[in-house]
């Protein structure tokens, strides 16, 4: 008997070594120690022996009972280890299955970094109809009556209404700061509010002009509110775009809506400022043109400009887009080509 | 506008240690903006004068000869040379290795080198003027002419540039930059602004006094306002001959072509005091110069050969017979200088700068008096010009004198004086002013400031004072731009807090962009607002019926949308091209006729609407068409704006017969989504493909002020789910399914359908998924087996559904 136990335990350790899955290991388990196991049968016979016999084989018994038990758990967790959950061949340098293509175009994109900037600020967002008229688009803007800007070669003035003047010469609008004045008409002084959006001009197009493009332009009106800090707005808010530290400069510059007017430089991050193909050797790209409301534009927007001034800045959206990815003709952005506007997803 | 610094250092002395470099930055930040600059010998390095010593034939060629020329070399250099008037003795220009030169005036500049030609060495090159891009100083009879130096001082082996008086920076200034200031528009103005800036004394111009007793010109000025001020002189004994180089050299680097003396001078004077002047011939004159408005229909030939019909718009210098010349644009043809011409009116004039625009603009003519005249100069300018012309005419044209003199100064210009107070530019500037400070920064510029305790009397000069300086604000700038705006530190503006902002409408907008683009897929594109006509009628609309621009980007792009849906076909048609199946929207306003007045009734604008629309290629109409609908269905609950619905009410058509729903808010139609039927497709140009194109008028939806999903308990206990599949006629629509079994079930919903050849013709299979569940406890397989049973039941009597399957 007690020879029959001993080669019990080294036919099933040797077994249960050799399996090698766990439906064989489960087999093996069945064959030893099931209802009518092997080793099951042995211990249903441990009464037909003697009180003295009992003892020793008992022992021995439950002793190969517990290694096998110990066998298996132990041959489990090794099969478990050694086991693939996947079946076959796999090249894991195949692509991930692609996400859902779609995305924003890039100038919307800016304009909407832009406009986390501003509303951080407590800026506005406001949008105005793209015909306007005259009155908004020119005459409210200091501009002279006979400026060139109103012209048809400059303006795309809708046709019936080209020969009329003021409110009811209507086109599509030329730039976006009559609408500056329609808020402020509507919400008074102080305000803080940005207007991006499309502008139309009639000219020839080349890969740096184009007919249909974007602006994006703030204004805050404020009493005493110095250019100095316009200075400050220009710059954390280039910062903002470009993620870094910008050196920034206001020179001279003339816009009829705006006394003093200034264009506004950012130095070149491309070469630091010392001048390479980008800035023209110039060492400082002009970004956007900016400067104090003109007296009487606050006048045709119902303000007293002996209380109130301000700063206007106007950012040309394509123009940044396009040194942001290096884009090198602005009449993609109106291409609706996929080809293009895919790569800024 | 080109600037010349020798010349600008006529009128003022600059700091001897000012470089270019710091020259342009201050100008730029100051004044105006300097693009760039260029020192015109940088293009001559290398090329010296030379003096020809021996002429001989070339043994291999006809046409060469071999040259020695002296080039201040201990030796003669030999050079190889084609020039058809090449003698001993002549002074020429030779381009020494290390040269650029055009090969025949064409072409890139290529490098000189040592060679040998035909098998002679050549040491360099004899040049021809237009080799070295010098034509225009020294016109040349033919191609094989070289550029003789003769009657120049000047000896052997001289650089040329100095020679020639070329050793030059030109500034190349922003016309945009100067278009509010008259004055700059001549070397005099920048001048003054440089020694303003460097505090350095501008030397003032000769004046010209004229004999009391001389007889008068006889002018007549018909309007005052059109004509402010005319002077004509009348010179006699003059000679028409070419300028003395120094003339002729000096209106080159600025990119003026000499002509002769005479024309010459009137160039040169209005290039340096701003003033246009004008000179004919005076024996052409019949009776006295009048100027008027033109007669409608008067024809007046120019200069230039052009023959203009004019009008009563038009300002015209006439005699007392015909117009000789547009008055302050361009001579006639009549009265031009002609080669034997002696006498000449000299006309230095000051015209209204609106009627100069307007001819220009009408006969698309701009010269460089119109340009000038446009700015609005003041009358004051030309005593500057006057002055200059008489010390010209007298220094280049020995035998010439003054005959007949008359100034009519009617309408001077009257120069503002105006007010503003210290504290306005001091809390303005952000830092404090005083009196002094803008004394100093202004009376280098000719304003005179008169202080009276805080408040300051600023006269402007008259060559700032025809509409660029007038209010407090104008000298705020010019303070400003003298201390130099990079000498004002950053200032944070003091900023009071507020209510938050918060635009819902603003929000929804980006929200629909976004949902679209990243949840869905969906690529934003731009397009123009103008669309080529097939594009609208392949749309469905009327071009004539559409709004219009008057001068449009070409003739057939001349209407303006008044639906997204022209836009998205062509984009559909752009980028099939490369694709096969893609999705694209676009947000933006689209225009019909109409009324209405955003700001103030005067103004009455066209209906303006903003509209969403998105287009959908590929190559199942089905899938395509679920798919936008699916894309509009959840456009409520991600984007949070009141409920969208679905119905039949108004066919887009555009869309195919079958294949269309109107979206519904409010009970109101706001937009349509369909497939694009064949007869759209083909006026569009849209081939082998299917497309599905949405449009939803975004004024109509309504914004949530926040999210407003509610919350729903979770079920206590196992919902169960059951697949239902049935045979169904195909009158019978799963709207109807679902609103039977919805009251039944927790939840129903739609799987799938399937016609196909195991399915009866008329007939779909149709499997839909309910959920079953209690809150008294788990449900028994006898309860779920009777609710089933009931549901088939209940299907069956409705509509007939054959169960296939659970």
């Amino acid at each position: 008997m007690l020879e029959k136990l001993e080669s019990m335990r080294s036919d099933s350790l040797a077994e249960i070594l050799s399996a090698g899955s766990p439906e064989q290991l489960q087999e093996v388990r069945q064959k030893w120690m099931g209802k009518k196991g092997l080793l099951t049968e042995v211990l249903k016979e441990l009464g037909k022996l003697t009180a003295e016999e009992r003892k020793t084989v008992g022992r021995l018994a439950n002793e190969v009972k517990e290694a096998i038990t110990a066998a298996i758990d132990r041959r489990q967790e090794t099969i478990l280890e050694e086991a693939s959950a996947f079946s076959g061949e796999i090249d894991l340098t195949r692509p991930g299955t692609a996400v859902p293509a779609g995305g924003l175009h890039p100038i919307t994109q800016m304009a909407y970094d832009l406009n986390d900037i501003f509303r951080s600020l407590n800026f506005e967002v406001y949008a105005e109809n793209e015909i306007t008229s005259e009155l908004y688009g020119f005459d409210h803007l200091n501009f002279p009556p006979e400026h060139p800007a109103r012209e048809s070669m400059d303006t795309y003035w809708i046709a019936g209404t080209d020969e009329k003047r003021g409110a009811e010469r209507l086109a599509l609008r030329p730039h976006l700061t009559g609408a500056s004045v329609r808020y402020l008409q509507q919400h008074g002084a102080p305000a803080r509010f940005v207007y991006p959006g499309r502008v139309y001009r009639n000219e020839a197009t080349d890969a740096r002009h184009e007919r249909a493009f974007f602006q994006y332009e703030a204004l805050i009106v404020d009493r005493d509110f110095s250019f100095a800090s316009g200075q400050l707005l220009v710059k954390s808010i280039l910062e903002k775009v470009f993620g870094r530290e910008v050196d920034v400069r206001m020179r001279a510059g003339f816009f009829p809506f705006v006394e003093p007017g200034f264009e506004i430089d950012m130095k070149c991050l491309v070469c630091g400022g010392t001048g390479c193909k980008v800035c023209k050797q110039v060492g400082w790209i002009e970004v956007m043109p900016g400067g104090s409301p003109h007296p009487n534009v606050l006048k045709a927007a119902g303000l007293d400009p002996a209380v109130w001034s301000g700063f206007y800045i106007n950012i040309g959206l394509d123009r940044l887009v396009m040194m942001r990815y290096g884009v090198d003709d602005v009449r993609l952005f109106h291409s609706a080509d996929l080809r293009f506007l895919g790569q800024f997803r | 506008m080109k600037v010349s610094l020798n010349w600008i250092r006529e009128y003022v002395d600059l700091p001897a240690d000012l470089t270019m470099e710091r020259l342009a930055f201050d100008l730029t930040m100051r004044t105006v903006e300097v693009e760039g600059y260029e020192n015109l010998s940088e293009g001559l390095k290398n090329i010296v004068t030379g003096r020809i010593t021996e002429v001989s034939p070339h043994p291999q060629a006809d046409r060469l000869r071999v040259v020695l020329a002296d080039v201040g070399l201990p030796a003669p250099e030999q050079i190889v040379c084609g020039g058809s008037n090449l003698e001993v003795g002549q002074m020429v220009v030779v381009a020494r290795p290390g040269a650029k030169v055009r090969w025949h005036g064409e072409g890139e500049p290529v490098e000189i080198k040592a060679s040998k030609l035909r098998g002679v060495a050549s040491a360099g090159m004899i040049c021809a003027s237009s080799e070295i891009g010098l034509a225009d100083l020294f016109p040349s009879g033919d191609d094989h002419e070289i550029m003789d130096l003769a009657g120049i001082a000047c000896r052997p082996g001289q650089n040329l540039a100095e020679v020639l008086g070329l050793d030059d920076e030109i500034l190349e200034i922003d016309n945009k930059s100067l278009t509010n200031r008259p004055d700059l528009w001549g070397h005099y103005g920048i001048a003054r602004e440089l020694s303003a800036i460097y505090g350095c004394t501008l030397r003032p111009l000769p004046i010209c006094t004229v004999d009391a007793k001389l007889p008068a010109c006889p002018v007549e000025i018909a309007n005052d306002d059109l004509c402010r001020r005319y002077a004509a002189v009348a010179y006699a004994g003059l000679v028409n001959v070419p300028s003395p180089l120094w003339l002729k050299v000096a209106l080159t680097k600025v990119g003026m072509r000499p002509i002769n003396n005479l024309v010459d001078i009137t160039n040169y004077v209005m290039l340096a005091v701003g003033q246009p002047t004008h000179g004919f011939d005076r024996t052409h004159v019949k009776g006295e110069i009048r100027v008027r408005t033109a007669n409608e229909g008067e024809v007046l030939e120019l200069l230039d050969g052009r023959k203009l019909v004019l009008g009563p718009k038009n300002l015209v210098i006439a005699d007392r017979e015909n117009p000789l010349g547009l008055a302050g644009i361009m001579g006639g043809r009549q009265d031009s200088i002609l080669p034997d011409t002696t006498e000449i009116v000299l006309e230095i004039a000051n015209f209204s700068p609106t009627c100069i625009r307007h001819t220009t603009q009408a006969f698309g003519l701009r010269t460089e008096a119109s340009i000038r005249f446009e700015k609005h100069v003041d009358t004051q300018r030309v005593d500057q010009a006057l002055g200059l012309a008489a010390k010209l005419f007298a220094d280049i044209v020995p035998g010439s004198r003054i005959t007949a003199f008359t100034d009519l100064n009617l309408r001077p210009t009257v120069p503002p004086v105006v007010a503003v107070t210290l504290s306005f530019l001091s809390t303005r500037l952000g830092s404090p002013v005083t009196a002094s400070d803008v004394e100093k920064s202004l009376n280098p510029l000719g304003f005179q400031v008169e202080a009276d305790g805080g408040l300051l009397r600023v006269a402007t000069p008259s060559w700032r004072g025809t509409g660029d300086v007038s209010l407090p604000d104008d000298i705020l700038e010019e303070v400003a731009r003298m201390i130099g705006y990079e000498n004002f530190s950053y200032r944070a503006p003091v900023i009071t807090l507020e209510k938050p902002v918060n635009q819902r409408p603003v929000q929804l907008d980006r929200n629909l962009r976004e949902y679209l683009a990243f949840r869905c897929g969906f690529q934003e594109v731009f397009t123009y607002p103008w669309v080529e006509d097939r594009f609208h009628e392949a749309a469905g609309f009327r071009p004539e019926e559409l709004l219009a621009i008057s001068t449009p980007p070409s003739p057939e792009n001349s209407r303006l949308r008044a639906s997204l849906v022209p836009g998205m076909l062509e984009t559909l048609v752009t980028n099939l091209r490369y694709f096969g199946s893609f999705k694209v929207f676009e947000v933006t306003q689209v225009f019909r006729p109409g009324a209405m007045s955003p700001s103030v009734p005067e103004e009455v604008l066209p209906l303006q609407e903003k509209h969403l629309a998105g287009a959908m290629a590929g190559s199942d109409a089905g899938a395509l068409f679920f798919e936008a609908k699916g894309v509009i269905a959840s456009m409520a609950r991600f984007c949070q704006m009141g409920p969208l619905s679905f119905a039949r009410m108004l066919e887009p058509v555009w869309a195919e017969k079958k294949v269309w729903l109107n979206v519904m808010a409010a009970g109101e139609v706001i937009g349509s989504l369909g497939l694009l039927s064949l007869k759209t497709m083909k006026a569009a140009g849209i081939k082998n493909t299917q497309a599905v194109v949405f449009e939803i008028n975004l004024e109509k939806l309504s914004p949530l002020p926040s999210r407003t999903n509610g919350f729903r308990h979770l079920p206590l206990f196992p919902l169960v789910e059951q697949d239902l599949s049935m045979l169904l006629d195909e009158a019978v629509k799963w709207s109807e399914i679902e609103a039977l079994v919805g009251p039944m079930v927790r939840e129903v919903e739609y799987v799938e359908e399937y016609r196909g050849k195991q399915i009866p013709a008329g007939k779909r299979s149709l499997m839909l998924r309910v959920r079953l569940g209690s809150e008294e406890g788990t449900l028994t397989s006898e309860q779920i087996e009777a609710q089933m049973q009931s549901v088939m039941k209940k299907l069956n009597r409705q509509f007939g559904a054959e169960i296939r399957g659970v």
